[in-house]
């Protein structure tokens, strides 16, 4: 067993075949100059080409290379968790498979982390891609997970990322998570940096996204927002929902059979069952909070654990 | 005894004659030239096949009958079967003259590039109207998985150990095992097979039969979409309700404020706010869905690894590793 790398550089592969070997050699020009242990994490994400092989190959060559095959293709979150599954150092970079990211930039994202962040994310503060299908849907996008999650990168969708081992490795990501980790890992409090970093225009093969959608990313955002703000106390989180609609029920109710009863005049049928429909579904809200405290309880999350993950003791 | 090929034969509601049965499928099994064994699971009470069996054991046939006390469905006796099984190689075969015995090398042979193999039976004996029902269902199914089956309900399949052991069956869902495979990323391969002369059906099929058809697609329809995101489901009806609801409410306060009409007598406050309220349920359900999944994150992977390959200079060994949840 070789002693713990210091930096793994995580690289998910989806048919890459052309950009893997280049991807190597500039990772290793990179890194190699910062003179410390490292090692490359190539996950292969079920490619139908040949990146599997040259994968393999690479490793034979190069110890330092962990090649990781999946099964299929599972997607880029799969990619990136099972990278950080399977990657040993103490500062992990992730960065894309298709040259779009320069390794060149990992020295500085590394020096970043030593100065005490847990989470280093680049800014492709010029991005190499077309204006209206990538660049106008992405910036409404990073506007709207910082405003939704109180994290604002200006970058969310830039792989480029440097995160203190520890940290990001408790993180749970799942399903298409991984143009959100700061924001999710956001809930074991980390220190964040942003740092401007080169982006270079596709050189092979095709490019995998199309026009990203909006509304997924505001569903997904609002999960991440009720899970970081929520997920111990979800009770509350149904209540704020349930709160409003009781009122709204009340009052409409109040409007539609008390003030005719107490003024003689006839009861408005619709005012009273309307509001006997928003009241009911309050409380239904309320019940689905109950429930909602039960899988948390019965879950295996816990804040301590997060907390846990960051704090620093002074003595 | 790793090539030995262990054939489960699940005895549900629908059998024939186990002797007859038994006696083809030998056939088929000692065709394969390589050790097997059977493994009956007999779901539930089946004085007549119990007795069948007994008679087959006594008579010095090498087979393992699992009697279990009630009917806990084939999903179930499928896996008691396999945890029977010595083999590597698992073959499953239905309680009745489904397909042909000697078919059985055909699906074990198909394991040489798949992880599971499942029966199509073709030529297909039926009427059309059974036809066209079963290529409306199989169908529906492609268009909600992409996958392109044409015979889920064929009960001949032949499938690895390791399948049988991540693929945790219950309920009904020994009828989509290659679809659930698939989605595990298990190879599946479709395998023609000849049908048996006694599995003409002809008649047409029950309320029943439909209303489980239809159930059947509704469930993988779930297993499908709402399994992983259920935000994204429940979202979407939750929004487009709420917005109509929205909609009309809207409309009810233009009325109200500028044509001067009272709210107090429009019926359609009643639907506004019903939709309106649906709508937010839905939303609450999908969320709470969302917690479920991310409390045990931990525990499921989205992913399941193939192969770890690292060739330290030390010594050249091949570090390798299958993953398993």
């Amino acid at each position: 067993m070789s002693p713990r790398p210091k930096l793994s550089v995580i690289v998910p592969f989806y048919n890459e075949e052309d950009s893997i070997r280049p991807m190597h050699a500039a990772v290793v020009k990179a890194v190699e100059p910062l003179g410390i242990p490292f090692e490359m994490v190539f996950v292969n994400d079920g490619s139908k080409d040949r990146t599997a092989e040259i994968a393999l190959e690479l490793a034979l060559r190069d110890p330092r290379v962990r090649s990781v095959r999946f099964r299929r293709n599972y997607g880029q979150t799969a990619a990136m968790a099972a990278g950080i599954e399977y990657a040993q150092g103490e500062v992990l970079v992730t960065m894309d498979g298709d040259l779009q990211n320069d390794p060149a930039d990992i020295g500085q994202l590394l020096a970043k982390i030593e100065e005490g962040y847990h989470i280093v994310v680049g800014w492709r503060f010029n991005r190499q891609d077309k204006l209206v299908s990538r660049k106008i849907p992405s910036k409404i996008a990073n506007w709207m997970i910082g405003k939704i999650t109180g994290v604002p990168i200006r970058d969310n969708g830039c792989s480029l990322k440097a995160y203190k081992g520890s940290v990001i490795k408790e993180i749970p990501l799942y399903s298409e998570m991984h143009r959100f980790i700061p924001a999710m890992a956001s809930m074991a409090g980390p220190r964040i940096a942003e740092l401007k970093v080169r982006h270079h225009a596709r050189q092979f093969g095709q490019s995998k996204y199309g026009l990203s959608r909006i509304y997924k990313v505001l569903l997904d955002v609002m999960v991440i927002k009720t899970i970081v703000a929520f997920a111990s106390r979800p009770l509350q989180w149904f209540c704020l929902l349930s709160l409003p609609m009781a009122a709204l029920g009340l009052s409409l109710f109040g409007v539609g059979v008390i003030g005719p009863l107490l003024r003689g005049t006839a009861l408005s049928l619709p005012l009273a069952a309307s509001g006997l429909i928003f009241m009911s579904s309050s409380v239904i809200l309320l019940c689905d909070g109950a429930l909602a405290e039960l899988v948390f309880k019965l879950g295996d999350i816990r804040e301590k654990e997060f907390s846990r993950l960051t704090l620093e003791v002074w003595r | 005894m790793t090539d030995t090929v262990s054939i489960v034969v699940p005895v549900c509601e629908r059998y024939s004659d186990v002797g007859a049965l038994y006696a083809a499928y030998k056939a088929g099994a000692a065709a394969l030239g390589r050790p097997y064994e059977f493994i009956f699971v007999l779901d539930g009470p089946h004085p007549a096949v119990a007795a069948r069996l007994r008679q087959l054991l006594d008579s010095g046939e090498k087979i393992t009958v699992v009697a279990l006390t009630r009917a806990f469905g084939e999903s179930t006796a499928l896996m008691i079967g396999f945890e029977q099984a010595q083999g590597e190689i698992l073959v499953t075969l239905p309680a009745y003259f489904q397909v042909e015995g000697s078919e059985i090398g055909k699906l074990v042979t198909a394991l040489g590039s798949a992880d599971l193999a499942i029966g199509r039976r073709w030529p297909r004996a039926g009427g059309w109207f059974e036809r066209l029902r079963r290529a409306a269902f199989h169908k529906f199914l492609a268009a909600v998985t992409q996958l392109r089956f044409h015979d889920l309900g064929c009960g001949a399949r032949a499938l690895r150990r390791i399948v049988a052991q991540e693929i945790q069956l219950y309920g009904d869902q020994h009828r989509f095992l290659a679809l659930l495979a698939d989605r595990r990323g298990f190879r599946v391969q479709e395998v023609q097979v000849r049908q048996s002369q006694q599995d003409r059906f002809l008649g047409a099929y029950g309320p029943r039969e439909y209303a489980r058809g239809f159930l059947d697609i509704f469930t993988v329809f779930f297993l499908v979409r709402f399994t992983k995101k259920p935000l994204r489901f429940f979202g979407m009806i939750g929004v487009s309700t709420f917005g109509v609801g929205l909609l009309l409410l809207a409309y009810l306060a233009v009325a109200r404020l500028f044509f001067d009409q009272e709210l107090a007598d429009r019926p359609v406050l009643l639907l506004a706010s019903l939709l309106v309220v649906l709508g937010l349920q839905f939303f609450a359900l999908g969320l709470l869905g969302e917690l479920i999944i991310f409390t045990h994150a931990r525990g499921m992977k989205d992913y399941q690894v193939e192969e770890v390959s690292q060739f330290p200079e030390v010594s050249p060994v091949r570090e390798t590793g299958t993953s398993m949840r």
